[in-house]
């Protein structure tokens, strides 16, 4: 009897220390590319929310700045430049919609005019809530000529943002994090003019 | 059986959602579109073909009393391999799919197939197995994927992610919302369940009288 359980027990134990095995090789050949694929897309994602710049360089003290303002869904900061020009500040943002956290990234330009707004990633209701991701909401004429003084509302909220129909708390997401993104392009700018 | 029997049962006779009913979760919440559908079907039959041939060699080494573990094991592997090869070399779809595609060790139907068939039988045979219920599976979610996106949005075979923007039927204005939320998941796959019910049975009697 004893000799049985015994049995039962190494039997399930080479089962999982194989399949551990194999799945650290997996983890091991995958986990670079699959690092490489999400740098390789943050990268695009730089590029065409501030498509002036060519460089992008990590702001961490800015972003503990922006942090304390009260802007705490802004995770990264980067000042954009094109040779030794700075062209504007670009800011993920991770805000929680309805059924994800949707990634943002925002671009300002230099001169406080919000250069563009893209979705890296989000998990919200296919067919609703995932159109946030589409040109129609990101670039429709309430987020174009949009100074970094200005804060931004859905038209439910009062302001002239038109959400997508039928995903109102997607949409209030994306103007949660771009206005943060605004307020971090300001306090930059004004630090620059004192 | 012979090896086309295995592979028709697995399609039609024994089809995972219209026939057994199986799988409903992930079925009722990716079938919004073909793509996702498709995409979902593939990842599951590569799945279930390489579980079952697993469990199928192992089938004289597993212990009755710990088999389920076992199986849970080997299909949870199977599972994070297509996880992580997925998200290496197709982000895109694996972005789509995003908690699905983990969900598959969940998923009824490998279980099921491991237990009912893959315990008993030859790993040609197994294989053979996994795959026809695998397409049957995939061929079923893209039936749902195509009644929900088509009358949800006015679109077939919208895939962005891979520059291909569908085609349209009718404006997106007119589509039925509902159709592409989850009260059109449930409606859709009850209408095409009785149909096949009304279809087999008729077929049924036609056969007896």
């Amino acid at each position: 009897m004893v000799k049985k359980e015994l049995r039962l027990v190494i039997v399930l134990t080479i089962i999982c220390v194989v399949a551990g095995g194999i799945l650290a090789w997996v983890n091991s050949v995958t986990e670079p590319r699959i690092q490489a694929q999400a740098e390789l897309a943050k990268k695009k994602a730089l590029q065409e929310s501030l498509p002036a710049a060519s460089e992008f360089r990590s702001e961490q003290l800015l972003l503990e700045q922006v942090h304390q303002a009260g802007n705490t869904n802004l995770s990264e900061l980067f000042i954009g430049y094109h040779e030794t020009e700075k062209r504007g500040l670009v800011s993920i943002a991770d805000v929680r919609g309805y059924s994800s956290t949707i990634r943002l990234v925002i671009g300002v330009s230099a001169d406080g005019q919000l250069a563009g707004v893209k979705v890296i990633s989000q998990a919200e209701t296919p067919g609703l809530g995932v159109k946030i991701t589409e040109r129609d909401f990101l670039e429709q004429p309430a987020l174009q000529r949009v100074s970094s003084a200005d804060q931004l509302a859905v038209v439910k909220d009062g302001g002239n943002v038109q959400a997508v129909t039928g995903a109102t708390i997607s949409s209030r997401a994306v103007v949660r994090g771009v206005n943060q993104a605004l307020a971090a392009a300001h306090l930059l700018l004004e630090a620059k003019e004192q | 059986m012979n090896k086309w029997q295995i592979f028709k049962n697995g399609v039609f006779n024994e089809n995972p959602i219209f026939r057994l009913v199986l799988g409903m979760c992930a079925t009722l919440a990716v079938s919004s579109a073909v793509v996702n559908g498709l995409g979902m079907g593939l990842a599951t039959t590569v799945v279930l073909v390489g579980s079952n041939m697993i469990i199928s060699l192992m089938r004289n080494v597993i212990p009755k009393e710990i088999r389920i573990p076992a199986y849970v094991v080997i299909i949870a592997t199977f599972t994070t391999i297509v996880d992580k090869v997925m998200a290496a070399s197709t982000p895109d779809l694996h972005k789509v799919l995003g908690i699905f595609i983990p969900l598959i060790v969940v998923n009824c139907i490998i279980l099921a197939r491991a237990e009912a068939f893959a315990s008993k039988n030859t790993v040609i045979d197994s294989a053979i197995d996994g795959l026809g219920m695998g397409i049957g599976f995939t061929l079923a979610l893209t039936v749902l994927g195509t009644v929900r996106e088509l009358l949800g949005t006015g679109t077939l075979l919208v895939a962005k992610d891979f520059g291909f923007s569908g085609i349209t039927f009718f404006p997106k204005e007119n589509g039925v919302l509902l159709m592409i939320l989850q009260p059109g998941a449930f409606i859709t796959l009850g209408l095409v369940l009785a149909g096949i019910n009304w279809w087999v049975r008729k077929k049924e009697e036609k056969n007896n009288g």
